[in-house]
């Protein structure tokens, strides 16, 4: 690798704002994410993690400061002036097309069969040809082992399969980075590992990553850094290892001991005994 | 009732069904064009949205006969004339129009955003997503209203009549000024609309089965 390569972020978020109406979720956000890194964002509900990932690729367009994918100036560009001019629609989809997303809610097309859901990608949006669409979906589709089901509707998968199928169709455009939101909020509990295998056997390929997701387990397994944040802020971030056993900040510990007692209490303490009833 | 007049009628009933019939499905043809167009055009410039409103206001908040009479007794006066017929077609489809833009609007919002950004995030173009992600589920979604809205806009023909159209309602008008009778004329008028309403509603159940994505219980 050269030195240039290594020195450019994937992704770069400089002094970015954000508000909607009179809230501010996020405050000069700066984060940059290196080529290979797993990036995992905690911190509680309504502190901005996902409108990051979300200015990540002008899912929200930043009210101020820059986003980067590869070096390259993300949603806006900045005049002779100084002041900022919105790009097209279609400069925008040329900057984020290395990146991919992973939605909490899967966000599959019900209409359309699981192939046809991982070939749109490439049919509809990069004018690839049907039949080498089709070949490659297939392929993601057994990478994520659904390769069986693609001639099935959404709907007749489980959440944890149509997640999969997600992950297959962010997988289908070769990209540089992923994104994903609380890729496993939305899934029964038992639902829930089929995904995380997923996403770390990709982890072990060396695929860059930032993620959304409230299973501290899972972000200290797999992430190289975990950003702790609150009301828009980054309050703490470092290696796992660090972050988890040693946090510097009282905030952090707050939150990581409510965490640790919820885990406690789920396994230790049964409410209902049977006793009673 | 006299069966007798009932035969004598028939001929220039069926003959005036035909009218109805053709400029009806014209219309509504003409008024579900419009209505997706102005819906699309909301839905790709958002920018439209007052135009859009304007339209959909004065269309829905005024009677179909005020249209009507500003169209083909109006319109003369600044030198825009028409013959009853076509100002019978382009009023029912303006007047159709707005509603059939609302039925695709509501259609439109009740898919998720996350299937609009998913094919964003994915590099499609606001163009693509309306074509590939959101038509193939609000137009299957919208049969039934459309098929509701286009049984209505039949039955509003009939308020052509006034302006000498020469259809099913005037027909039936004429033979009460030649005969006096009430009671056949208007029975067999109401069986005709009845009929076409039926044709219109037995079209659109065949047309959600046909194109359904998984086979439903027949209804």
């Amino acid at each position: 690798m050269n030195a240039s390569a290594v020195s450019v972020p994937m992704v770069s978020l400089k002094g970015v704002c954000k508000s909607y109406g009179p809230v501010q979720v996020l405050h000069d956000f700066e984060l940059d994410v290196a080529r290979g890194e797993v990036v995992t964002l905690i911190g509680p509900s309504g502190s901005g993690k996902t409108t990051a990932l979300r200015c990540m690729n002008f899912l929200e367009a930043h009210d101020a400061g820059e986003v980067r994918i590869r070096g390259a100036l993300l949603g806006y560009s900045t005049r002779s002036d100084g002041t900022r001019q919105r790009e097209s629609e279609r400069s925008v989809a040329e900057v984020r097309a290395c990146v991919a997303m992973v939605f909490q809610q899967f966000n599959l097309w019900p209409h359309m069969r699981v192939i046809d859901n991982v070939m749109a990608p490439l049919t509809i949006a990069r004018g690839v040809p049907a039949e080498q669409a089709r070949a490659r979906a297939q392929k993601a589709l057994e990478r994520v082992g659904l390769g069986a089901k693609a001639q099935a509707y959404p709907a007749q998968l489980s959440g944890g399969q149509q997640q999969r199928v997600g992950i297959a169709r962010a997988l289908v455009v070769e990209p540089e980075v992923m994104l994903l939101d609380e890729p496993t909020s939305a899934l029964d509990p038992e639902l829930v590992d089929e995904v995380l295998e997923v996403i770390l056997s990709l982890v072990r390929e060396g695929m860059t990553m930032v993620m959304v997701t409230h299973e501290m387990g899972f972000a200290a397994k797999v992430s190289t850094r975990v950003v702790f944040m609150e009301a828009g802020r980054i309050v703490e971030q470092g290696p796992p290892a660090t972050l988890f056993q040693t946090p510097k900040t009282e905030r952090l510990r707050a939150f990581l001991r409510t965490w640790l007692s919820r885990q406690r209490q789920a396994f230790e303490l049964p409410v209902n005994d049977g006793a009673t009833a | 009732m006299n069966p007798d007049l009932i035969i004598e009628i028939l001929p220039a009933f069926l003959r005036a069904a035909w009218l109805t019939l053709w400029l009806s499905v014209l219309a509504i043809a003409l008024a579900a064009v419009l209505g997706f167009g102005l819906n699309a055009a909301l839905q790709l410039a958002p920018r439209v949205t007052p135009l859009y409103r304007t339209i959909v206001w004065v269309v829905r908040g005024t009677p179909f006969l005020a249209q009507l009479f500003v169209l083909y007794f109006g319109l003369p006066q600044i030198g825009l004339a028409m013959d009853a017929i076509t100002a019978a077609v382009v009023g029912l489809a303006i007047y159709g129009s707005a509603y059939f833009a609302e039925i695709f609007r509501a259609c439109w919002q009740s898919i998720p955003r996350g299937q609009v950004e998913a094919g964003r995030v994915f590099g499609m173009s606001r163009l693509a997503i309306l074509r590939h992600i959101e038509w193939p589920q609000a137009g299957r979604l919208a049969i039934p209203m459309l098929v509701n809205q286009a049984i209505l806009v039949l039955k509003e023909s009939s308020v052509v009549s006034i302006i000498t159209v020469p259809e099913l309602t005037m027909t039936a008008g004429t033979v009460v000024a030649d005969t006096f009778s009430y009671l056949e004329p208007y029975l067999l008028l109401g069986l005709i609309y009845w009929l076409m309403a039926l044709a219109l509603a037995s079209l659109g159940r065949a047309t959600e089965r046909l194109i359904a994505l998984t086979p439903s219980p027949k209804a």
